[in-house]
């Protein structure tokens, strides 16, 4: 009778740990799902030069080497992304970015920009395996497209024209930016907005 | 039969296992990410700015000493204070916060990846989590353990620690399903 209660007492703590690593598992992929379908666009700050204007020229050396010409036409389109090493979202977003950067080379350039101390900024890049992207340190850049929030992220096609911007927290935010630039539209926020006002007309 | 009230050993064991498990994976967490720990302070605005690093630092340091006394049974009164420390001030904090209005802002609990927000839930929890400090403090009646009670005192505590992480979750995703409610 012992033996079996203890053999029964065993069998259950499996299957209550079983169980448990089940419900946690489940209430972490409900917890993504809720996050990758929330409709959510990057928000669009509506100053510095506007979505379809040409950028502001400037040529900014990299903290690498070389120098970034910004606003010029070239062969790939350009997504700067402003960022600053205390940060937290910012670095949240770094592996995503590294990996659209990849997957998207063939037409898309990714650029990092920030302003400040250089060798904090060097070190900073070392120790998040970033080196291998421009790294641009200039106060002007942010001040031309009227940088206030971080992270913020500037596409640019190939003509140095803004095709999207705005402060981005999540890989939907980033992606949205890809998608108004498909779509020919400044922000998600307008394309929604626009929608909607034609709802009302029709 | 056992007179009413009193408490079997393994349960006080149990517990000291279950809150040992919580603090030191709690600080393992604030520590790999202690800028993010720092930012969630300020959020909390309930100190002046320079001071949030020294309070990350202390919370993180305090955790681990709880963590750690709670485990050996000479130092487990000591580690129950600890605890009971930690918990009254992290929860305090909370419920100042959830007074204010100031809902939408990360609790700063670590977690996987961060994002959790506050909520009464929280304060819920940790009620639960000091309740079961006050178990490890109860003298229980005497009875000689054998390897099954070792065995319930180990997989209960994991058991125990399942259900804490699978609440935070469901904490951490709560706040999300409303949004996209809308």
């Amino acid at each position: 009778m012992t033996d079996a209660l203890v053999v029964s007492n065993l069998l259950l703590w499996v299957v209550v740990l079983a169980l448990l690593i089940a419900v946690f598992a489940l209430a972490r992929q409900i917890g993504i799902l809720y996050e990758r379908v929330a409709p959510m666009g990057a928000l669009m700050i509506d100053s510095g030069p506007k979505v379809g204007d040409a950028a502001p020229r400037l040529d900014v050396p990299s903290l690498h080497g070389g120098t970034v010409a910004i606003g010029a036409s070239g062969e790939r389109s350009q997504l700067l992304f402003f960022l600053s090493p205390t940060c937290p979202v910012c670095k949240k977003l770094l592996p995503i970015l590294q990996s659209i950067a990849t997957a998207e080379a063939s037409w898309l350039r990714l650029v990092f920009a920030s302003d400040g101390e250089a060798s904090e900024h060097a070190e900073f890049a070392r120790r998040v395996g970033i080196e291998s992207f421009p790294y641009l340190l200039s106060t002007e850049l942010g001040m031309s497209f009227r940088i206030g929030k971080l992270p913020y992220a500037v596409l640019l096609d190939e003509h140095g024209r803004v095709r999207a911007k705005g402060l981005v927290n999540s890989r939907e935010q980033l992606e949205s930016l890809f998608t108004a630039k498909e779509m020919n539209v400044a922000s998600v926020q307008a394309f929604i907005g626009g929608n909607a006002e034609q709802g009302i007309q029709s | 039969m056992a007179p009413p009230l009193t408490l079997d050993p393994t349960l006080p064991h149990l517990c000291a296992a279950l809150l040992a498990m919580v603090f030191l994976a709690g600080a393992w967490q604030k520590l790999r990410d202690v800028a993010a720990l720092v930012m969630a302070i300020e959020q909390y605005r309930l100190l002046p700015a320079p001071l949030a690093a020294v309070a990350a630092w202390a919370l993180v340091a305090g955790e681990v000493l709880a963590g750690v006394l709670l485990l050996p049974l000479a130092t487990r009164q000591l580690g129950v204070v600890m605890a009971e420390v930690v918990l009254l001030v992290v929860t305090a904090a909370v419920a100042i916060n959830l007074l204010r209005g100031r809902r939408a802002i990360d609790c700063g609990c670590g977690g996987p990846e961060g994002g959790q927000h506050l909520s009464w839930a929280l304060v819920l929890r940790n009620g639960f989590l000091g309740l079961a400090a006050l178990v490890v403090a109860c003298a229980p009646t005497a009875r000689e353990l054998v390897w099954l009670d070792r065995l319930t005192v180990l997989v209960g505590a994991l058991a125990l620690y399942g259900v804490y992480v699978a609440a935070n979750q469901l904490m951490t995703n709560h706040p999300r399903l409303l949004k996209l409610k809308g």
